[in-house]
């Protein structure tokens, strides 16, 4: 199916951005690979190629200058020398006729000088031509006539069944059960570094890369619109809140990276950075005793500031 | 048989010559400077007449119209008078044709940096431009045609059938794209809406290529070359073959600009088949240029003129073989948008006009100077730096291709997009403008190093201003038989009138169904007009060229779906245009696509982000628009832009004029307020506002249709 479908130059799906990731890419790679390797081999064939008929040359100029010195003439010499492999394709494919010969073939057109020649068309070229006709038929048989290959809105379609059913799969792996019921936060170092990069990826533009808020919330506060604790975080990231232009990001991050960024904006609270924007909603203050100590030290911090 | 003397005008030819060299060094001067811009935006000196989105057509028109279309003139006037024996018809035309069009470029040159432009790419002159050069065109045609019937040679030349086919299509292009309705002076808005503008102008920018930027060149090929390596042309019947087959083939290929929008999929795969059944008759043009040369090979390693030729032949071959590459759909999925296509078009611009006008430059200076090149050594430095220019120019493009292409169809394990922020994929790329820069600054220190090698060969010969020349006059005699195409040689009003009808058939096969057959623009009933504030911030747009930088079309793949559009998963859909009079689709992501940008920031995000987009996306290269802020939105047309969109079609209510001055000022309360609520104090008759307003309309009226049937 693959060549057929490069052949037709069709099939976006059949490489480009097919399936699932690093696939895609794959293939892609390999196509581009094959390419590179294919024009490496035609580039070697033609330095060959030329080798081979700088070697000849030498053989044949040594081979002259032998004969010379035996004493035949210079046209003796030439007439010996048959065409050679390369020089009888090069006659097949132009079947032109050779430039000492062109007069035979001078029409009696001169147009300021310039004079015609009645070459044939090259051989290769009218094939040429025929075939990429005869692939245009091909083409728009195929894909409007016996409809054996898919058009854009199809393609389409089945490009996001493909991807719904990968996503369909990855769901049942347990870590993307997590949801705002059940999210806790981690402190595990990783998870929270993932968290940081994502926050200054997707949400530093809002809420600036400290988090002090511009044209989304302070989230250095204590202050939340949405509430404050790691479930309502994790909410207000996944749904958005559409009417204040918070956009939902279910769709762009995976629960996992969800609870990873909500545990790193849990983090940021209490950090007071420079130039932040006023309270906004209502204080939150955490349940968990752990927490509570965490706070007063937060208190501290502001007084002495 | 009487010998009749005559003399050949060369001084006109020398004008041409002259501005061709000028608007070449200027046009490819402000290319580079624009291409400084695209990693240095500051480089713009926050002038708002000096911005990449005025400066970029600015770009294109001067190389294209300017520098080629001078160079062509010049060399149709110098060739046409000896393959048909005779002067130019009337001095007179000739020189309102050269006037004539330098007062277009001179407009251009002002217009384009003042934000006079229709969007429309190579198209972008308002209407009072594009009367004169529908006046200045015919001007040209009358001198040709004239000269024409006064030949004395009975045969016309395979160059002079190049020229004639170009003549005629150039009309018919320019008079079918320009189709607008004027609403001031140097304002209009095109005749056709969305789908239907996209297939007039893609067929139009397509043959602009074909018409304007190949056939006149072919045919100086076909009169220089030869000329120059003193050999006979290779093949009469290739001659023939490949100039009707080109001609009759290349008006079809123009939808491959627009393969995976919302053009529907027969016109799409038209421009396909047809863009690969170039090929060969493209390269027909080639063949009888290089095996012309067949026996001076020898020649071609001295001279630099046969240089020069040899290398544009070339790369003419190249880029015909890179564009029917590009019509495949999986290649054109991948390269569209990206710097693949302008690394594509400066192979041609750069290899196939530029080499090609400096090889006849060369040669056709010294002899009309009565000299030889002042020097050689000069001439062959040119050639290198030339080539080297256009290596270093186009290579970093292909890989800057490559990189952002996979980039932006790159998932993750989690089936999310890799590098779902579009500026990673931007400053990626970076480095490769800069050396894009580098070679474009080599290619235009070799042309200017050729303007004072021929400014030195001028001084050093005498300029033969009337040349001398004798031919017999033309029997007037019945003939009749002989070859069918030499029947037609002789017949120059039937030639004409046959390329015409050559030329016409494509355009006619693909426009006429989309425009009558309602099938193939689907329409969907939550589409309404735009309104009146909409309509100006629109203008706005249209004036800074966002399009230039920006598409407004997702196509339909998952990767563009879900950067673009990741809540609905909306693709564009052809009915979204309906009212788009132009449409705004864009042929190069600079930026992210636009198109479902409506609702997607708050009103003060875009505010802070024209203000200074470094703000909003830190590492940004997209310029600032401080003129915004300070410009109030000119409403006085208010009522004329809602008149003229009803005449060209869009459902506004009869004697909502009376009601738009009332409306746009309640739309901008609106979005004044939203922004005081985030601290933000802007006048409501800002322009900024009004562009804010049109931004957040972007895409939006698919969701309405959503949200109705979800309730159903």
């Amino acid at each position: 199916m693959l060549t057929p479908a490069i052949l037709i130059g069709a099939g976006q799906q059949t490489f480009a951005q097919s399936g699932e990731g690093a696939m895609g890419t794959n293939e892609l790679l390999l196509i581009v690979i094959l390419g590179m390797v294919l024009l490496v081999s035609v580039l070697v064939l033609v330095v060959a190629l030329y080798m081979v008929q700088i070697i000849k040359t030498i053989i044949a100029d040594d081979k002259k200058q032998k004969a010379l010195a035996a004493g035949l003439t210079t046209e003796e010499v030439e007439a010996e020398k048959g065409p050679s492999v390369l020089d009888q394709l090069m006659k097949k494919l132009t079947r032109s006729v050779p430039v000492e010969k062109s007069e035979t073939v001078m029409l009696d057109h001169n147009y300021d000088g310039i004079r015609e020649l009645d070459n044939h068309l090259p051989p290769w070229w009218k094939w040429l031509f025929y075939i990429t006709i005869i692939w245009s038929v091909l083409y728009l048989l195929v894909y409007h006539v016996f409809n054996t290959l898919p058009l854009q809105h199809e393609e389409f379609n089945r490009e996001m069944a493909k991807a719904e059913e990968a996503r369909a799969s990855r769901m049942q792996v347990a870590e993307a059960d997590i949801d705002e019921s059940n999210v806790e936060f981690t402190e595990v170092a990783s998870h929270l570094e993932n968290g940081r990069k994502i926050f200054v990826r997707d949400c530093a533009a809002c809420h600036k890369p400290d988090g002090g808020g511009l044209i989304g919330p302070n989230l250095t506060d204590e202050y939340w619109i949405h509430g404050g604790s790691i479930n309502d975080i994790f909410s207000v990231i996944k749904y958005g809140v559409p009417q204040k232009g918070m956009i939902p990001w279910q769709t762009k991050l995976n629960p996992t990276e969800i609870r990873d960024v909500s545990s790193y904006i849990v983090t940021l609270v209490g950090t007071n950075p420079d130039n932040a924007k006023g309270p906004e909603g209502e204080k939150y203050v955490p349940e968990e005793v752990e927490s509570s100590e965490e706070e007063e030290e937060e208190n501290d911090d502001l007084a002495s500031n | 048989m009487q010998l009749e003397k005559f003399t050949y005008d060369n001084k006109i030819v020398k004008y041409f010559a002259f501005a061709t060299v000028l608007w070449g060094v200027v046009g490819m001067l402000v290319g580079l400077i624009i291409s400084i811009q695209m990693y240095y935006p500051a480089f713009n000196f926050d002038l708002q007449y000096t911005t990449f989105g005025r400066l970029r057509p600015l770009h294109t028109n001067a190389v294209i119209f300017a520098f080629v279309g001078n160079m062509i003139f010049a060399g149709t006037y110098y060739s046409m008078q000896r393959l048909l024996k005779t002067r130019m018809f009337s001095d007179a035309l000739s020189w309102i044709h050269f006037w004539g069009w330098q007062l277009i470029i001179v407009s251009a040159a002002i217009s384009l940096p003042l934000g006079y432009t229709t969007s429309k790419e190579y198209a972008e002159l308002e209407w009072p431009i594009d009367i004169l050069i529908t006046v200045i065109w015919v001007v040209f045609g009358a001198n040709m045609i004239g000269t024409l019937l006064r030949r004395r040679e009975r045969h016309m030349y395979v160059a002079i059938w190049f020229y004639l086919a170009s003549f005629v299509t150039v009309a018919v292009l320019h008079l079918v794209n320009s189709f607008e309705l004027p609403i001031s002076f140097m304002k209009s808005y095109s005749w056709y809406a969305g789908v239907q503008d996209a297939l007039v102008q893609w067929w139009y920018g397509h043959n602009a290529v074909a018409f304007f930027l190949t056939t006149p060149y072919l045919g100086l090929m076909y009169y220089f070359l030869p000329k120059a390596a003193n050999r006979p042309v290779y093949s009469y019947k290739l001659s023939i073959i490949h100039f009707w087959s080109l001609i009759f083939i290349y008006i079809w290929a123009g939808p491959h600009h627009l393969l995976y929008t919302a053009l529907p999929d027969w016109a799409q795969s038209l421009g396909t088949v047809f863009s690969i059944m170039l090929i060969a008759p493209s390269w027909g043009g080639m063949l009888n240029g290089l095996l012309t040369l067949r026996g001076v090979w020898d020649k071609v390693r001295v001279d630099p003129v046969l240089k020069f030729m040899v290398v544009a032949v070339t790369a003419y071959g190249m880029s015909t073989f890179e564009g029917p590459m590009l019509s495949l759909k999986n290649f054109n999925a991948l390269a569209h948008y990206t710097d693949y296509i302008i690394a594509h078009v400066h192979i041609g611009g750069l290899g196939w006009n530029g080499f090609l006008t400096f090889g006849i430059l060369y040669w056709m200076i010294p002899k009309m100077w009565n000299t030889k090149i002042y020097s050689l050594k000069l001439a062959n430095m040119h050639f290198w730096l030339g080539t080297l220019g256009i290596i270093v120019y186009a290579l970093p493009l292909y890989a800057s291709f490559f990189v952002q292409s996979s980039m932006w169809f790159q998932f993750n394990s989690n089936g999310m997009l890799e590098y779902d922020n579009f500026l990673q994929t931007v400053t990626q790329v970076v480095p490769m403008y800069v050396f894009r820069s580098i070679g474009g600054l080599l290619y235009l220190t070799g042309a200017c190093i050729m303007s004072y090698n021929l400014i030195k060969t001028a001084k050093q010969g005498s300029f033969v201003a009337n040349e001398a020349a004798e031919a017999p006059a033309l029997e007037k005699k019945e003939i009749t038989g002989g070859y069918w195409h030499s029947v037609l040689e002789r017949k120059p009003v039937l030639f004409t009138v046959l390329s015409l009808v050559a030329i016409l058939i494509g355009g006619i096969v693909q426009m006429v169904p989309t425009f009558l057959v309602e099938s193939n623009v689907p329409t969907i009933a939550s589409v309404k007009p735009y309104t009146p504030l909409e309509l100006h911030g629109r203008d706005i747009y249209i004036r800074e060229g966002c399009n230039v930088c920006h598409s407004q079309m997702i196509r339909p793949f998952r990767a563009e779906v879900l950067r673009y559009d990741p809540v609905d998963m909306q693709y564009s859909k052809a009915g979204e245009f309906v009212y788009d009079h132009p449409f705004l689709w864009g042929s190069k992501r600079t930026g992210p696509d636009l198109h479902r940008l409506g609702g997607k920031y708050p009103d003060s995000w875009h505010y802070y982000h024209m203000w200074d987009p470094t703000t909003m996306s830190p590492g940004s290269l997209m310029p600032s628009y401080p003129w915004l802020f300070e410009q109030m939105t000119d409403v006085s047309l208010t009522k004329r832009k809602i008149s003229a969109m009803r005449k060209l079609g869009v459902p506004y209510e009869e004697g909502y004029e009376e009601q738009a001055m009332a409306d746009v000022e309640k739309q901008a309360q609106i979005i004044s307020e939203n922004l005081k609520n985030e601290n933000i104090e802007a006048d409501p008759s800002l322009e900024i506002i009004a562009l804010i307003a049109y931004l957040q309309r972007l895409g939006t009226d698919i969701k309405v249709k959503d949200e109705l049937s979800s309730n159903e």
